[in-house]
């Protein structure tokens, strides 16, 4: 049972920080490699704000969380709005720049000791019991349902709102869409929003659960196996290429080596690539070789 | 054809002239400009130059950059204080970012061009080749300062190799363990946590014959790759070998985030960590009484006289860091001074050497007894270490052993 929560804890983790990938991808085509910078970037604001609304832990969050949007548009409108009919590669290369950029300004401000975003919110990460031989963690639950309602939100907007729809439309053939009067700098720039968004929220829950240094960059990059594993273009395939690593890292740690969790990923990612290079259910026509 | 030759030789003699008085004016200009190129050479002649080469960025920099700031600031005390044997000492300061091929161009730029009499690593361990053979080459010694110790320090040592880092993986696990088998009481089946970096594992290995040797049985290993998302599955694993005591040494964030993922599975053992930089506060913020922690540098709950001199250095070069992270960097800079007031003018790299082969520098208190280096011990000769925890009762962090000696012979 305890493994079983466990999978579910760190599948959560990889799946929150993939639809980041999935997200920007799906609709402009880009691979943000800045995408770790970013989560971090939204814990420190987490860290900001509840420093800054002291006593007001849920104002404090519901500020970062804004913050993470805005970083996200902005990053689109100041930076990947240039980018716009420049060839992917350089689009990718500029995310690389922005993650160097970012990864400065960060040390800068915030220096390099570790934080506790959790203890200045004044909440503490409580151990739950979960049946009779397992335990959870209050912010590994807190993980497990963000995933579960921001992925929920995610389909549904994908799907019943005109705005979702347009975005989809978007990512499926830019021409056509903007053709039919569909604004697509707005699209991307929301598609940019709502990505840093959710990875903001994952950087935030893992920093509430593990502390906040500058080493949270690199986990960033180790969620991106499960995207690519899952199809690079679907949500659904996140939550699965997100499932598949993560139950392969917790067993190969309990049964195997701890250390071979590292490898695991990158082999089942090799593995995927050879068999099915689309990932689970990525779109096949999309492939595209740099 | 006459004229047309005189005319030729008249264009040639101006081209001349005018080459010539652009060649004086290229002269005229290049003597100063050569001038101040090496003004800043001219100028290390006037002071003890010193070159340290350090993580001050990058993802491990929490770990390093506290010490030279701390280091730095206790020289600019000493300059202010009229400097070493009348001469002020300058560090020069390069960021390594915890990069081999950096250091490998600090240690050039230092040497080379800075002149330096003594260069300083406060990195990673994969940051010393480099250094070791840009030092060998140029015969310039090399002091380690908040990295871990390279056994070319242990006896017998290297001619040019020197540490004053508080941590020495082999003595640490021996000191640990023993002060586990005391306060046990009783049978001992030990877990060991860390992260998998070559120098954890030669640590945690030879804790592992160790503790064989003290009869205590060793329930499970768990080595965290750097980093981790989740330490939960690791935990779980040590948690279901059923320890009832585990020993980490480790980088602060494998130890502690171990120990509170083992916490949140309900495991109630005891567990034993190093004491990092940061251990006081964290102590403070963990605020558990079977959370130990095992060091060689006196925590700021000690309130020594030189603890004031501390912070009053900290507030006058407006360091950012927690006072209690400036000790090791404090440490480094006693030791740098007594080397150089031992270093006669003018300085060379080769007197530097010299003077620390045979130095023996009063800590203050800030250690359980002087640091001393001797031709053949480049590390120390004796090694102190105190235990702590956080009292629930006090509400407060308590010594619960205090400094006991282990000679360095390694």
């Amino acid at each position: 049972m305890q493994l079983a929560v466990n999978i579910a804890v760190l599948a959560s983790i990889y799946a929150l920080i993939s639809c980041g990938y999935v997200l920007i991808y799906r609709v402009s085509r880009v691979l943000s490699l800045a995408h770790g910078e970013l989560m971090m970037l939204g814990a420190y604001g987490l860290y900001a704000t509840a420093s800054l609304f002291s006593g007001q832990p849920l104002v404090a969050v519901a500020a970062a969380l804004a913050l993470s949007l805005l970083v996200g548009v902005l990053v689109y409108v100041a930076l990947m709005w240039r980018m716009t009919g420049e060839s992917v590669l350089a689009a990718v290369l500029a995310t690389i720049a922005l993650g160097i950029l970012l990864r400065g300004a960060m040390i800068l401000m915030f220096g390099t000791q570790t934080r506790h975003p959790l203890e200045e919110l004044g909440w503490t990460n409580a151990s739950i019991e979960v049946g009779d031989d397992a335990r959870i963690s209050g912010v590994g639950l807190a993980l497990v349902l963000a995933t579960t309602v921001c992925y929920g939100l995610l389909f549904a907007f994908l799907r019943m709102t005109r705005w979702g729809i347009r975005m989809r439309a978007a990512g499926q053939n830019p021409l056509l869409a903007a053709q039919r009067g569909i604004g697509l700098h707005v699209i991307y720039a929301l598609a940019w929003g709502l990505a840093t968004l959710t990875g903001g929220l994952a950087g935030m829950l893992i920093a509430s659960d593990a502390g906040l240094e500058s080493t949270m960059v690199v986990i960033g990059l180790k969620a991106f196996p499960a995207a690519l594993v899952g199809g690079l273009d679907s949500l659904a395939g996140a939550l699965l290429g997100s499932l598949v690593i993560a139950t392969a890292e917790v067993l190969m740690v309990y049964y195997v080596d701890p250390l071979l969790s590292d490898v695991v990923p990158f082999f089942i990612l090799l593995a995927m690539l050879v068999v099915r290079p689309w990932g689970f259910f990525g779109s096949r026509e999309e492939l595209d070789r740099v | 054809m006459i004229k047309r030759k005189t005319k030729w030789a008249l264009a040639m003699r101006r081209l001349t002239k005018l080459t010539l008085t652009k060649t004086k004016t290229k002269l005229t200009l290049a003597v100063p400009i050569a001038a101040a190129l090496c003004g800043a050479p001219a100028l290390a002649q006037d002071a003890y130059v010193v070159g340290v080469s350090a993580a001050m960025t990058g993802p491990v920099a929490g770990g390093y950059a506290p010490i030279v700031e701390s280091m730095k600031a206790y020289i600019d005390l000493v300059n202010e204080r009229g400097g070493i044997n009348g001469k002020p000492v300058r560090i020069i300061v390069q960021d390594n970012g915890a990069q081999p091929s950096k250091a490998a161009t600090d240690a050039k730029k230092l040497i080379g061009q800075d002149k330096v009499i003594v260069l300083i690593n406060t990195s990673l361990s994969s940051t010393y080749a480099p250094m070791v053979a840009e030092s060998k080459r140029a015969g310039v010694p090399l002091f380690f300062a908040g990295g871990v110790c390279p056994p070319a320090t242990y006896p017998p040592a290297d001619a040019l190799q020197f540490c004053s880092t508080a941590y020495s993986a082999n003595l640490d696990s021996e000191a640990a363990l023993s002060f586990i088998k005391s306060t046990a009481g009783g049978p001992v089946r030990i877990g060991f946590a860390g992260m998998a970096i070559p120098l954890v594992r030669t640590g945690i290995e030879h804790a592992e014959k160790f503790a064989g040797s003290l009869g205590m049985k060793t329930v499970g290993t768990q080595y965290t790759p750097p980093p981790t998302p989740d330490y939960t599955p690791f935990a779980t694993k040590i948690k279901d070998a059923d320890p009832n005591w585990v020993f980490s040494w480790s980088p602060w964030v494998s130890q502690v985030r171990t120990f509170e993922a083992l916490r949140r599975l309900g495991w109630d053992g005891s567990y034993l960590s190093w004491a990092h930089l940061n251990a006081e506060e964290e102590l403070a913020r963990i605020k558990d009484g079977k959370f130990y922690v095992i060091g060689t540098n006196a925590f700021l709950e000690d309130n020594l006289p030189v603890h004031a001199e501390i912070r009053a250095m900290a507030h006058r070069a407006g360091l950012k860091y927690p006072t209690s992270y400036l000790t090791e960097g404090y440490v480094a800079g006693l030791v740098l001074e007594a080397a150089l007031k031992k270093t006669s003018w003018p300085p060379t790299p080769k007197k530097v050497a010299a003077a620390m082969s045979n130095l023996k520098v009063d800590l203050k208190g800030l250690r359980g007894g002087p640091l001393e280096w001797t031709k053949t011990n480049h590390f120390r000769t004796a090694q102190y270490y105190r235990v702590w925890h956080w009292d629930p009762a006090k509400s407060a962090i308590v010594r619960v052993q205090d400094w006991k000696v282990i000679g360095a012979k390694r």
